[in-house]
């Protein structure tokens, strides 16, 4: 062999030409297989499953068929990119002419849906299978911004562990690798994935930083869910009254209120225009009116399911505003922000003894307002009462109105629509309808007869779940009901209704069912259950803010701790488990013999010196090298022959431990 | 870009060809986001801050189990390659232009599944599986001269589990495989041999047919019997009488007027051509003992391996050497 044939000069290194750059990657824009596309649709149809139930139903409906079809469609090919954007304006159309053009997080998640249901026409290669699994993991996010419900959760994770299967697919065909595993041990894999990430997952969740004041406002439905709102026109709660789910679960410290007297309170309504009742926004910005409480104090912690709205109410009346909330003059609450979300109150309420024993003038007039050209049967039966009854015995006419209304009228959810008279119309002449009816009337009568009144809504009742010893109000429990103000004892509620069907209003859920098919009462328990569990999740998890983290971490850091140090907690905390994930992965790679694990480093510390041992040589071998370079090192050589002696014939090495401890020892 | 690249990659360890095996630890596994990986980082961020921002605790929980999974993924891709040994890198020679089958050796702890791992090496990319801890990828080198033939950088891959990151290993093996010469690609005579024997030397175009047999792989198209063929409807090939002790000289010096390559493909041709024919031959290069006489395998790969790590000529040397 020549000299130079191994040098440097002869040998060359495959030719890395720029035009094969280009196509580095191959694989990349690979077309996909089979089974990967299954996957990957499969996984894009779970993500949009739980936002298509949370679209109106046709919505939902047409864009799970456009998706279905343009899918189909493109199954072979896809589908010219000019039939694609004709199709996607068109959609996108419909979806905005669903939603009226009214922008808000619904129509924006409506939007959304639309584009994912039609993503997979474009599905071909793995770049694109890649891009649709990533847009549709938006799906759940964007369900969970509009619902918090079980369902809604169980199916958006459910579809987030089926993107990481699909991804994992992906991944493998990627790879080039023929072996195609079964759905079930690729769901088995990508759990396991999640259930290792869980414990740095479940840290961050508890310890990341929540805001106390979001950065940016939270856009609110176009199509709000029925809740509580500032007007009430009589005859339009129909769609509230038969709403069956939980507004309100209140847990009370000590003893609860008789369920007669658990009135909500919510907005008061002082305007009337003759059809509609409606807050004063003038009285908003004004302080509250002095109140004084009875004896009887009830502390409890109210959640509020969302409702989207800024309305709240409270056991009548509470005694002060909690922190994110405003009172009006009239002890109205208002949140700062919409309750879109489950939200927690603390709350000490108190029966009033004297509430507002004053009434200012103008608040006096704004009492007794009525629109003129309505209800003149009203007005004039009222007048004749005023003029019975004499001045300054306005509590005498209260009583006379609630005594007609109890002999006379009825209690029923179905009523006619109302004519310009509705009051009129009403009380003469129905004499049938449901809590707006009732108090509407009244307090019309009232203010006619010159006893200042106003409307007053919220919610009446609620049940007592014996799992949880917690008390549920439903939004079927929303009720109106009236306040007069009579001298001396300021505002007093007066609630025509509760002259009228007083179990209607304070029922429980075993009146109800006691109505209903025996099915029905068989389930009540497993209804408390159900329920009990969900509030269950909503105090560990929806509920889980900057308070009651701040609350949570007070045993253990004592004062309150800053977001700043929240961050620094949780970067320690998310260190600390990563680290260990480390140190498990090193761990690993270790040299598992003790033996041979002190041997190594022996190598190791003569290597620093350029006498380390060589793969090919034996431990004699070594050492007598080494000796001969390094006449001191002379303890090595019966190192290594001990070792040698225990490594290749075992027991005659002596004992494991004492060859450890002297490899360990010995220093070149 | 591609400077970037290229210095990043003078950075990672094995800097220099080492000797096998090696064994992959975390001081040589890299592992960084693809580029979707990015774009699920990206996407992640936006649920956080949209989660955070609305006080959406399920949405935190759906974002944080995902970077949960993701995070696993990325310790997960490292354990595909954690305690991989290279245990060696060998190829068969070839002659220059055909592709060499490089073929790497991997062993491992067989406890671990290691799947689908892409060995790169230039342009070249291969999958290696291991099964009951022991794999073999082949990579396809392009071969474009003689001499050896430093495979370079392997690098082994991976972006499994969820295509987030990639982890990667480089091997640098020391050892350079050898590439023979590119053939001529007609078919010159054989030179006349000496010896004995030499007037037993057979004429290609003589009478003295010993047998036909059967057209076999490699075969001097030259040797086939085309009238025999056509009419027994199969290539045929004319097998002449063997030539006992006719030693073939394939001599460096009487090829003195052919370029410095083409006299080598010329020769590589010769040997590859008595090797064929069952002749022995020896191989006279210019300032080299002879190989041979000899015939054989061992002794066609003695001397192809000779005449391929022939140096390779500048310019002026071409007929010096000659």
């Amino acid at each position: 062999m020549p000299a130079c044939a191994r040098s440097r000069c002869c040998r060359w290194q495959p030719a890395r030409s720029t035009t094969t750059l280009a196509r580095r990657r191959p694989s990349r824009s690979a077309p996909l297989d089979a089974q990967a596309r299954g996957w990957s649709l499969a996984a894009a149809g779970a993500c949009l499953l739980p936002l298509l139930l949370q679209l109106p139903g046709t919505l939902a409906l047409g864009l799970a068929l456009a998706g279905s079809v343009a899918t189909a469609a493109s199954r072979r090919r896809p589908l010219p990119a000019a039939l694609r954007l004709v199709l996607s304006l068109a959609l996108v159309a419909v979806v905005l002419a669903n939603a009226r053009f009214a922008f808000g997080r619904d129509t924006g998640c409506a939007l959304l849906a639309a584009m994912l249901a039609l993503k997979p026409m474009e599905l071909a290669t793995l770049r694109d299978a890649r891009s649709l699994l990533g847009f549709a993991l938006f799906a759940p996010f964007a369900t969970f911004l509009l619902d918090q419900g079980p369902l809604s959760l169980v199916l958006g994770l459910g579809a987030a562990v089926l993107v990481l299967a699909a991804l994992l697919r992906l991944s493998e065909m990627e790879s080039g690798e023929p072996e195609v595993l079964a759905p079930a041990p690729r769901l088995a894999r990508v759990l396991r994935l999640v259930a290792i990430g869980l414990p740095l997952a479940l840290a961050a969740f508890w310890l990341f930083p929540r805001m106390a004041t979001p950065l940016w406002g939270v856009p609110e439905r176009v199509i709000a869910r029925p809740g509580l709102s500032d007007t009430m026109a009589p005859g339009e709660w129909l769609d509230l009254m038969n709403d069956d789910s939980v507004a309100l679960r209140v847990a009370f410290d000590g003893p609860a209120p008789p369920t007669s007297e658990m009135y909500w309170r919510g907005p008061v309504l002082w305007n009337y225009d003759g059809r509609e009742w409606t807050t004063s926004p003038w009285f908003r910005g004004l302080p509250a009116a002095p109140v004084t409480h009875g004896p009887r104090r009830y502390r409890y912690d109210l959640e509020v399911e969302a409702t989207d709205r800024r309305q709240l109410v409270a056991l009548e009346l509470p005694t002060e505003v909690p922190d994110g909330a405003q009172a009006s003059i009239d002890h109205m609450l208002r949140t700062e922000r919409p309750l879109s979300a489950t939200t927690r109150w603390r709350m000490t309420s108190a029966a009033p003894v004297a509430f507002e024993p004053d009434l200012r003038g103008t608040l006096r007039a704004a009492a007794l307002r009525l629109p003129d050209g309505f209800n003149p049967r009203t007005i004039a039966l009222a007048r004749d009462w005023r003029a019975q009854a004499g001045s300054g015995n306005d509590a005498a006419i209260v009583e006379r109105a609630l005594a007609w209304i109890g002999a006379e009228f009825g209690y029923t959810l179905s009523t006619p629509l109302p004519g310009r008279h509705a009051v009129d119309e009403f009380l003469f002449d129905q004499k049938q309808g449901f809590c707006e009816h009732f108090s509407s009337a009244f307090v019309v009568l009232m203010r006619a007869a010159g006893v200042p009144a106003r409307v007053v809504t919220g919610y009446a009742g609620g049940y007592r779940n014996p799992f949880g010893g917690y008390w549920i109000v439903r939004r079927s429990d929303a009720h109106a009901w009236a306040e007069v103000w009579l001298p001396g004892r300021g505002w007093v509620r007066v609630d025509p209704t509760a002259a009228v069907a007083p179990e209607r209003i304070y029922d429980t859920l075993a009146d109800r069912a006691s109505g209903g098919p025996a099915g029905l009462r068989a389930l009540a328990p497993m209804y408390d259950v159900g329920d009990w569990m969900r509030r269950g999740w909503n105090d560990l998890v929806l509920g889980f803010d900057a308070a009651r983290q701040q609350r949570l971490l007070r045993p253990l850091g004592g004062g309150d701790l800053g977001s700043s140090q929240l961050v620094a907690l949780f970067a320690l905390i998310g260190g600390a488990a990563l680290a260990a994930m480390l140190w498990l992965v090193a761990r690993g790679e270790r040299e598992r013999d003790p033996v041979l694990r002190a041997w190594h480093r022996l190598g190791a510390r003569y290597a620093r010196l350029g006498l380390g041992r060589r793969p090919h040589e034996t431990a004699d071998a070594w050492s007598a090298r080494v000796l001969a370079l390094r006449p001191q090192s002379t303890a090595l050589v019966a190192l290594s022959a001990r070792f040698a002696e225990w490594r290749y014939a075992r027991g005659r090495g002596g004992d494991a431990r004492t060859l450890v401890h002297d490899l360990r020892a010995h220093r070149p | 870009m591609a400077g970037l690249r290229a210095r990043l990659e003078a950075l990672a360890r094995p800097r220099r060809p080492e000797s096998f095996p090696v064994t992959f630890d975390r001081r040589r596994i890299y592992v960084l986001p693809t580029a979707f990986g990015a774009f699920f980082v990206a996407l992640l961020v936006v649920m956080l801050l949209g989660a955070l921002n609305y006080n959406n605790n399920p949405a935190l929980l759906l974002a944080l189990l995902l970077a949960g999974a993701g995070n696993t993924s990325l310790l997960v891709a490292h354990l595909q390659l954690s305690g991989l040994r290279i245990v060696a890198v060998e190829a068969e020679p070839v002659p220059a232009g055909t592709p060499l089958l490089l073929r790497v050796h991997a062993r491992a702890e067989p406890g671990r599944t290691r799947r689908g791992l892409r060995v790169e090496a230039g342009d070249a990319q291969a999958v290696l599986s291991l099964r009951g801890g022991a794999g073999e990828a082949r990579l396809a080198l392009p071969t474009q001269r003689r001499g050896w033939l430093q495979p370079g950088r392997l690098r082994i891959s991976t972006t499994r589990p969820l295509g987030l990151a990639r982890a990667w290993a480089y091997a640098w093996p020391a050892d350079d495989v050898l590439v023979y010469p590119r053939p001529e690609t007609d078919d010159p005579p054989l030179p006349h041999g000496h010896g004995d024997n030499a007037r037993a030397r057979l004429q290609p175009t003589g009478d003295d047919v010993h047998h036909l047999r059967a057209y076999r792989r490699g075969d001097a198209r030259r040797a086939i019997a085309w009238k025999p063929s056509a009419r027994r409807d199969t290539l045929l090939v004319r097998e002449y009488e063997q030539p006992q002790g006719a030693d073939v000289v394939l001599d460096w010096l009487a090829l003195a007027p052919l370029a410095y390559e083409d006299r080598i493909a010329r020769l590589a041709r010769w040997v590859d051509q008595a090797e064929r024919e069952g002749r022995r031959w020896r191989l006279q290069l210019a300032q080299q003992p002879a190989i041979g006489p000899g015939r054989g395998a061992a002794h066609r790969h003695a001397c192809l391996r000779a005449l391929a790590l022939l140096p390779l000529a500048t310019g002026a040397e071409h007929n010096d050497l000659g």
